[in-house]
């Protein structure tokens, strides 16, 4: 069953269609990823959802509630955690969980529960009464999370939860992602990390300049690429000739160069090794690793739209 | 509900910010201390200074045939005299400038023998004054003495014009006026002091600043990102920017009280007989102060930019006002009247003049006014701006 269905969406921003006829559903449950390089419309989309903006056309329908018509219900089913840091910073962090609880309507008992509990699960307990400001980059988003899941909404959403901070940190919110959706939640997720997105989310829907691109499972958008490998090779001495031969190759489809690095996109690496390590020989280029890579995202992304998640 | 909860949030966070506690209750206090007891000189109606008797020297001789002027007796002992007059009598003229000089009178007045039958037979009578140190001194003296010489000329026209029984008709007569009274510049009304000018200024300027918590206040939130949190959540706009108004205002309120208490205590500010009307013009102030600046808030981009105007436009008032310095009449009641201070200013020291209630009540039917035409403004800017990132 769909908890949420977005139907051609769009969203204009001085007649610049920055969100362009959206399309897809999410199920109850699922944790959805939405990737896409930066300016690709995530945000913007994750904004119309959770009612922030306001769609120019299409309908968004949450747990079968309209965005439009009934937005106050909808926002009461919804924990948004924002992209930046939404905190109080002269209130320890108890009250501002406690400030934000009250706001969805939680009271006395509960509220003070669940502001325990939602502290518990991020780990703050034992600094429920210091304030964010002396808390470390990662506690703060922890804390984010926090105040963005006391209530227990049924679906969470995640706009780039990990944007800035360290490795432990990023593992832990995404430990908590995994651990809210095991509790019930629905989640999206966005962010324009494709390794996060595919170690968590069921199902990704990638978007660039407003579009989808392609939806699916993991497994289903690694199908798309499946018949194309990519050999990455460090090397020294790479001159523009030795490029221009790897390139000229008709077994390969596409070379990139960055500073000492060769990635070349291939259908078969098998039947093309020898020859690309004759040309590396041939114009004396150095080969210090190489490494054949299975399809990911990131080689979907660049073979839909010719650009990296990063540029 | 969420109203008051966002409102008691905002009371908890201003009251928790040092620099907003002193910026809003202890400069007020600094200010209206500084220009009260520094200006105090040059803004407010003095009350009646006082004035010390003066010792003359009286030197009162007796004349060929006659004693000593029983005139300058008698009107050296007429109670009204003797509150501004000591007379002291002196041997001779010597003996008083002697006295003038060490500083023992402060006046002298020389009588020359047989000056009361001159005057009574009309003809040429002349008392010599000698000035002393002090110019007050010589002020007081040299009046009370004018005042006697009038009576005199007085006498001697009516024996020159009706013969000698004049003068024993006008004697026997009751003396139908004092022959010195202290008059009150005041005209016996009452006055205000630097102190309160300077306190109702300072109160009216700082409660349009309020403006600038309202500013800190709606720009904070966007600067924290927490806004976009809020209008995520099942809050509607409304909720949010009327409690957080109401978190301003209510402070706004205590410090008003803070500043007229505490005036009142420490510097001893009158404020007049009608402190619920006073606090009805302060509560008016504060509506107009905060929906200005609710509309500026609302069409600026920084806080920085709409804190700039609502200072700019605050520190002009003040000063159009009066409320910085005195500045004519004809300025205040021209130029000045543009400004929402103007109205309230002039109420609040007609309150401390204790007028009547009918020359206060015009200004209170045009700050009304103001505060109608802003409220109304501040509900349009916000319908059409609305209050988000």
């Amino acid at each position: 069953m769909a908890f949420a269905v977005l139907t051609d969406v769009v969203k204009r921003y001085d007649q610049k269609l920055t969100v362009d006829h959206v399309n897809f559903s999410i199920q109850e449950g699922e944790i959805f990823g939405l990737l896409g390089p930066n300016g690709a419309g995530k945000s913007t989309t994750i904004s119309m959802i959770c009612g922030l903006l306001k769609a120019d056309g299409g309908d968004i329908v949450i747990d079968g509630l309209s965005v439009m018509n009934q937005p106050l219900e909808v926002k009461k089913r919804i924990g948004l955690v924002p992209q930046d840091l939404a905190l109080y910073e002269n209130m320890t962090a108890a009250e501002n969980v406690s400030f934000f609880g009250k706001l969805y309507g939680l009271r006395g008992k509960l509220l003070k529960e669940r502001v325990e509990e939602a502290l518990a699960f991020t780990g703050l307990s034992d600094r429920a009464k210091d304030k964010p400001s002396t808390f470390s980059g990662g506690m703060k988003r922890r804390l984010n999370i926090a105040c963005s899941i006391m209530h227990r909404p049924k679906l969470i959403i995640m706009d780039e939860p990990t944007v800035g901070i360290d490795p432990q940190s990023r593992n832990h919110i995404l430990e908590s992602v995994k651990a809210l959706n095991k509790l019930g939640s629905t989640v999206i997720y966005t962010s324009h990390y494709m390794e996060e997105v595919a170690a968590i989310c069921d199902r990704v829907a990638i978007m660039d300049k407003g579009h989808i691109i392609a939806c699916g499972t993991e497994s289903e958008l690694r199908e798309r690429v499946a018949h194309e490998e990519k050999i990455v090779i460090k090397a020294s001495q790479i001159t523009p000739a030795l490029i221009q031969e790897l390139g000229q190759h008709p077994g390969i489809s596409r070379v990139e160069l960055s500073e000492d690095t060769v990635e070349l996109y291939l259908p078969s690496s098998q039947s093309q090794l020898q020859d690309i390590l004759f040309i590396f020989a041939k114009h004396e280029g150095i080969i210090a690793s190489l490494n054949i890579e299975e399809p990911d995202l990131e080689s979907l992304f660049l073979n839909l739209t010719g650009r990296t998640l990063r540029d | 509900m969420n109203t008051w909860t966002i409102m008691i949030y905002e009371l908890r966070r201003l009251f928790r910010s040092r620099s907003m506690l002193l910026n809003m209750f202890l400069l007020p206090l600094v200010l209206i201390f500084l220009l009260g007891a520094s200006l105090s000189g040059v803004v407010g109606v003095k009350g009646a200074a006082k004035i010390d008797p003066v010792r003359v020297a009286v030197v009162n001789p007796s004349g060929e045939g006659a004693g000593p002027s029983a005139m300058i007796a008698a009107f050296l002992k007429l109670p009204e005299v003797q509150k501004v007059i000591i007379p002291q009598e002196a041997e001779s003229r010597q003996a008083a400038e002697s006295g003038l000089r060490a500083g023992k009178y402060g006046y002298a007045v020389i009588v020359p023998g047989g000056f009361d039958s001159e005057v009574q037979s009309g003809k040429k009578a002349q008392l010599e004054f000698i000035l002393g140190k002090n110019r007050t001194d010589n002020m007081v003296a040299g009046t009370a003495f004018d005042n006697f010489l009038s009576t005199m000329n007085y006498k001697q026209a009516a024996v020159a014009t009706l013969g000698p029984e004049a003068l024993t008709v006008s004697a026997s007569l009751p003396a139908d006026h004092e022959a010195v009274k202290l008059g009150d510049l005041n005209n016996g009304g009452r006055t205000y002091t630097a102190s309160q000018f300077y306190a109702a200024s300072m109160l009216l300027m700082f409660l349009l600043y309020s403006g600038i918590t309202v500013t800190s206040s709606l720009f904070s939130e966007k600067d924290n990102h927490t806004l976009h949190r809020i209008n995520s959540m099942p809050v509607k706009g409304s909720e949010l920017f009327i409690g957080k108004i109401l978190g301003v205002g209510i402070v706004s309120i205590v410090q008003c009280l803070a500043i007229i208490l505490l005036s009142d205590w420490l510097f001893g500010v009158y404020w007049g007989n009608r402190p619920g009307l006073l606090l009805l013009f302060c509560l008016l102030m504060i509506i107009a102060s905060m929906t200005l600046s609710i509309v500026i808030c609302l069409f600026s981009k920084t806080a920085a930019s709409a804190s700039s105007i609502i200072s700019v436009i605050t520190v002009c008032m003040t000063f159009l006002s009066g409320g910085m310095a005195p500045l004519p009449d004809a300025w205040v009641n021209t130029i000045g009247a543009v400004t929402i201070n103007h109205w309230v200013l002039q109420a609040v020291i007609r309150m401390m003049l204790h007028s009547e209630l009918s020359q206060i009540l015009p200004n209170l039917l045009i700050i009304s006014i103001i505060c109608l035409v802003m409220f109304s403004a501040a509900i349009f800017s916000y319908r059409k701006v609305g209050y988000h990132e």
